[in-house]
């Protein structure tokens, strides 16, 4: 570089100086600019307050206050003229939060909860649940024809509710909380049924009106009392025109904390979350209730017995599944990109779109259809080749068969992929290799290989991660079989996300606390796997 | 076996290509246990049918949860094939009480009803399948229908027996389905007398070259406990003994027992006659009877539209004895409306419940949509004077004993299922059922 030239650069970037005249430019921001800026910090507000009065009639106030306090960030960041880096920071790192931090965080949450089928509710919804559907008819009682009404004069919508009954023999009753009245039978006229449609003094609910105050049914009931003033039943409605006689047959004892089943005599103690006979035999009621349960998922995942013994032969099969499917994919996709790279290729449009479809079409068709063609006795593969093979039975030929289908689904990625890195890779240097001699193999070894693997590195860890859990094509295709040895927990074919899914939700009982806690300990496994693998990639792009 | 040319293998990936996109996810996700509740699996199976077509190619789309509609005051989820049946009579019902209603298509009628109700955005009354009672039961999702006993007495003994759970009545039934004899009358114009005569004239075909398999029925390679429940309980055998109040009991797995273990090896001596093959899974048992390669299908009717599709003449009947008095015992299958405890507008829902779907027009208009008996006795009565085909499927369900509704379910589907394969793969049955019995205890008591 010339003294000139390097004097003119000088000059240039005094130029490019800062100087006052340049504040005052970059401070007229043009106003179209400045209605854009408003009108999108107005419209994420508006967006934000919508979505808070969803959560504030959902009653989430920790929700409210999140959201408020990303009201908050977006009206600090953007309107105001500080925190520059900021500006351009603050969607991606919100938009990880929520989208990769927030259910992380949940996960591990759920993972410490016995959260599940059967323990999905507060304990105090589990007892309402429990007794409400515990009432049962009072045998022999007959049902009461039935319409709803209020006192004549007050609002449908806030009057004392009351029953207008009519028994079996066509006596007219009143019944409220305080219990049943007889209803002088002038001014009462009825429908076919007996159904009172209308009486002096009520004002009679149309279904709309009910339904508005549903709120209010689902706590009424009108009390039965024997001879001696005891409450021993109640009357509640079935639907708009009937009701009947019920007695709740399980009742809870708040001050003991147990349920008394009043049929059988048992007593229900609460232990474990669940309701439980007191004398520790029979079945425990069926509504449990969610609580925090400390590491118990994972001091059982690490000491089930099936996990224990499966875990080293899933692993190591997971792991070899993962690494062959990412290498034999890439090998076959590379090899195939620099085949359709050749310029000497004819109608490499039609090849290129042809050898992209199975990449297009859905995995569930797909699976499906490679299942069907493994098929040893009905199968094509096997009527085809002529083949004997026990594609589903045999473990080892189960597991190619596993190999064979991710290798047709998965070497289209890597075919799209190394196409365009390909035609990144300047012409100039498979020029120059060939220039000092090197064939076309040593080319793509020495030279297009390396150049390769930096842009695609990354791309093997996630392919690496994304089959590591692939779980819907272990699932369409084998659903982790073949079961050898007279068991069916732990399949030949299983990946580690297929086995825990069949243990924590295949069960009796499906809990997502016990497939969190499972979850987490695969997210650590492959975090780790993943880090390995990045750092090798780090020493990959030493080659430039 | 290696004279069936890849015929087959091509015809069942073809219908799978059809059929995938709708069927195949929801078979995903509906079997939570990759097994589990084989039966409301197959009655997907079987409302898919009639959609697929059309279906096919927007998975995405038709996957998704339902969204509760705000303003409908009473709202109903079903599968697609109920559906519009139901949004007429919903809206018959909501001109007479002065309302507005909606009937809305769920895929997976029983996951996204569980999502949906734990947070309170479910429905107001869910269309489905017995066996999902337990379940419901124990989130605390569904509420007490309270029939009155005249109203019970309206039902078939059966439907009414599969709606309780702990003696309580938790819904409203309207059709039942079960497995029964499908046979191709032009290879077998005569219906088997008994299972072994059924094998023979099955083996008779194979050997004069006009059939590859005596007959089929669902095995596959992982099991499927539905399929074999026939044989497991034709000597009394089954899954879970009975407690005190007749409902099933999960700490009494009878699946180990000699009466089990006997029907096991009618499986065994079925296998070995080559009746049952691991290898034939529900598409291709489709495709081996719809191609006319077999006389002889055991499998519920949601199969009849394939058949009827490929032009097969076909008569259906029970599945026949074993000739030594083994009765096989297929499980019942009840199609029933549940109410939602979660449901904002209860007193509607059980209104609708009760004085709509207990009438034998409603009943009637839902045997169209589906074409399985009705559970309303009348409406039976009705429809088997007409149509030979529900009469026999009444004739067939007659006796079969209603799938258990409980949990402990879910922890029987895979390993019996995959005791079932293994023995029909040569496993001894005896030592195969105490393995399977073992898993299944510690499966539930976990």
């Amino acid at each position: 570089m010339s003294d000139t030239t390097s004097r003119e650069v000088d000059a240039a970037i005094d130029n490019l100086e800062p100087s006052g005249e340049h504040l005052k430019f970059s401070s007229r921001t043009p106003l179209w600019v400045q209605i854009v800026k408003w009108g999108l910090i107005l419209l994420s507000l508006v967006v934000l307050g919508w979505m808070a009065q969803q959560i504030i009639e959902a009653g989430h106030w920790l929700m409210v206050s999140l959201v408020a306090f990303i009201g908050l960030c977006v009206l600090a960041v953007y309107a105001t003229k500080r925190a520059i880096p900021a500006k351009y920071l603050f969607p991606g790192v919100l938009l990880m939060l929520l989208l990769q931090i927030w259910p992380l965080v949940y996960t591990v949450q759920i993972s410490f909860t016995n959260f599940g089928d059967g323990h999905i509710s507060s304990k105090e919804e589990a007892i309402a649940s429990i007794t409400a559907n515990s009432v049962r008819e009072v045998e022999g009682s007959s049902r009461y024809a039935l319409n709803i009404a209020v006192p004549e004069g007050t609002d449908v919508a806030t009057g004392d509710l009351a029953y207008l009954l009519t028994d079996a023999e066509g006596a007219y009753y009143v019944g409220n909380l305080d219990g049943l009245e007889e209803l002088p039978a002038d001014g009462v006229e009825a429908g076919p049924t007996g159904r009172i449609t209308s009486a002096e003094g009520w004002t009679t609910l149309t279904p709309q009106e009910v339904n508005e105050r549903s709120d209010d049914l689902a706590d009424f009931g009108v009390p039965v009392f024997d001879d001696a003033g005891e409450q021993t039943a109640g009357i509640r409605q079935v639907g708009l025109s009937e009701a009947f006689i019920g007695t709740p047959t399980k009742v809870y004892d708040e001050a003991a904390d147990t349920i008394t089943d009043t049929v059988t005599g048992t007593v229900y103690v609460a232990e474990d979350a669940n309701f439980v006979p007191e004398s520790g035999e029979g079945a425990a009621l069926p509504q449990g209730w969610r609580e925090f349960v400390g590491f118990e998922n994972y001091t059982s995942a690490f000491t089930n017995a099936t996990l224990r013994e499966g875990l080293t032969k899933v692993f190591v099969w997971n792991v070899f599944f993962a690494a062959f499917t990412v290498f034999a994919t890439f090998i076959l996709g590379m090899a195939i990109a620099i085949l359709m790279n050749d310029d000497r290729l004819k109608g490499k449009g039609i090849y290129r779109s042809l050898l992209i479809l199975p990449y297009a079409l859905p995995i569930y068709v797909t699976a499906l259809v490679w299942a069907s063609m493994f098929n040893p006795d009905f199968g094509l593969i096997n009527n085809l080749f002529g083949l004997d093979i026990n594609w589903t039975g045999n473990a080892w030929w189960a597991r190619a068969s596993v190999l064979i289908t991710n290798l047709w689904l998965g070497f289209p990625y890597w075919f799209i992929v190394c196409t365009g890195a390909l035609q990144a890779i300047p012409s100039d240097v498979k020029e120059a290799a060939q220039i000092d001699g090197a064939g076309a193999f040593t080319t793509i070894r020495r030279v297009i290989m390396p150049l390769l693997l930096v842009a695609v590195g990354p791309l093997m860890i996630a392919s690496f991660a994304f089959n590591f859990n692939n779980f819907s094509l272990i699932w369409l295709l084998t659903e982790g079989g073949p079961f050898v040895g007279g068991q069916s927990s732990i399949g030949s074919t299983d990946l580690l996300i297929s086995l825990a899914y069949r243990l924590a939700l295949g069960g009796a009982t499906p809990s997502f606390g016990f497939a969190s806690a499972i979850s987490v300990i695969i997210f650590f496994l492959v975090a780790i796997v993943s880090y390995f693998g990045f750092r090798q990639t780090a020493a990959l792009e030493d080659v430039n | 076996m290696k004279r069936t040319t890849g015929a087959v293998a091509i015809t069942s990936a073809a219908a799978l290509l059809l059929s995938a996109c709708g069927g195949d996810s929801t078979e995903d996700t509906t079997d939570a246990g990759g097994d589990a509740a084989e039966e409301s699996a197959g009655s997907d199976e079987g409302s898919e049918e009639g959609s697929e077509d059309e279906a096919a190619g927007d998975d995405a789309a038709s996957t998704e949860a339902p969204v509760r509609d705000e303003n409908a005051e009473l709202v109903i989820w079903s599968d697609d094939v109920r559906a519009p049946i139901l949004t007429e009579w919903a809206e018959q019902f909501g001109e007479e009480y002065g309302i507005t209603t909606q009937v809305q298509v769920a895929t997976d009628v029983r996951q996204q009803f569980k999502d949906a109700a734990n947070v309170d955005q479910g429905p107001d009354i869910v269309v489905g399948a017995h066996d999902w009672l337990g379940e419901f039961v124990q989130n605390g999702i569904v509420e007490p229908v309270q029939m009155s006993s005249d109203t019970q007495g309206l039902f078939t003994e059966e439907s009414l027996a599969a709606t309780q759970y702990d003696g309580q009545i938790y819904g409203v039934p309207y059709a039942t389905e079960s497995l029964g004899l499908i046979r191709n009358t032009a290879l077998a114009p005569d219906a088997p007398a008994t299972m072994e005569e059924l094998v023979s004239t099955g083996q008779e075909l194979v050997d004069a070259g006009d059939a590859d398999q005596p007959m089929v029925t669902v095995v596959s390679s992982v099991g499927d406990a539905y399929h074999a429940y026939p044989y497991l309980s034709a000597y009394g055998g089954g899954i879970f003994g009975t407690n005190d109040d007749g409902g099933w009991d999960a700490q009494n797995v009878i699946i180990d027992s000699e009466e089990t273990i006997q029907g096991a090896e009618k499986m065994a001596w079925l296998a070995e006659e080559n009746a049952l093959n691991v290898n034939i899974d529900f598409p291709t048992m489709e495709s081996l009877f719809a191609e006319g390669r077999t006389p002889y299908m055991i499998a519920g009717p949601w199969t009849i539209p394939n058949v009827e599709g490929a032009d097969i003449e076909y008569a259906i009947d029970p599945i026949p004895a074993f000739e030594d008095g083994g009765e096989p015992v297929p499980f019942l299958g009840v199609q029933m409306f549940y109410v939602a405890s979660g449901a904002q507008n209860p007193t509607l829902a059980q209104e609708f419940v009760n004085t709509y779907v207990t009438t034998e027009d409603m009943q009637l208009a839902l045997f169209e949509a589906g074409q399985r008996p009705p559970a309303l006795q009348s409406a039976l009565d009705t429809v088997s004077a007409e149509d030979e085909d529900i009469e026999a499927w009444a004739a067939a369900g007659e006796g079969a004993s209603p799938m258990p509704n409980i949990p402990a379910m879910n922890a029987v589907w895979q390993p019996l299922g995959q005791a079932t394969a293994d023995i029909v793969g040569g496993a001894d049955p005896a030592e195969r059922l105490s393995a399977a019995q073992e898993e299944i205890v510690s499966n539930i008591g976990r």
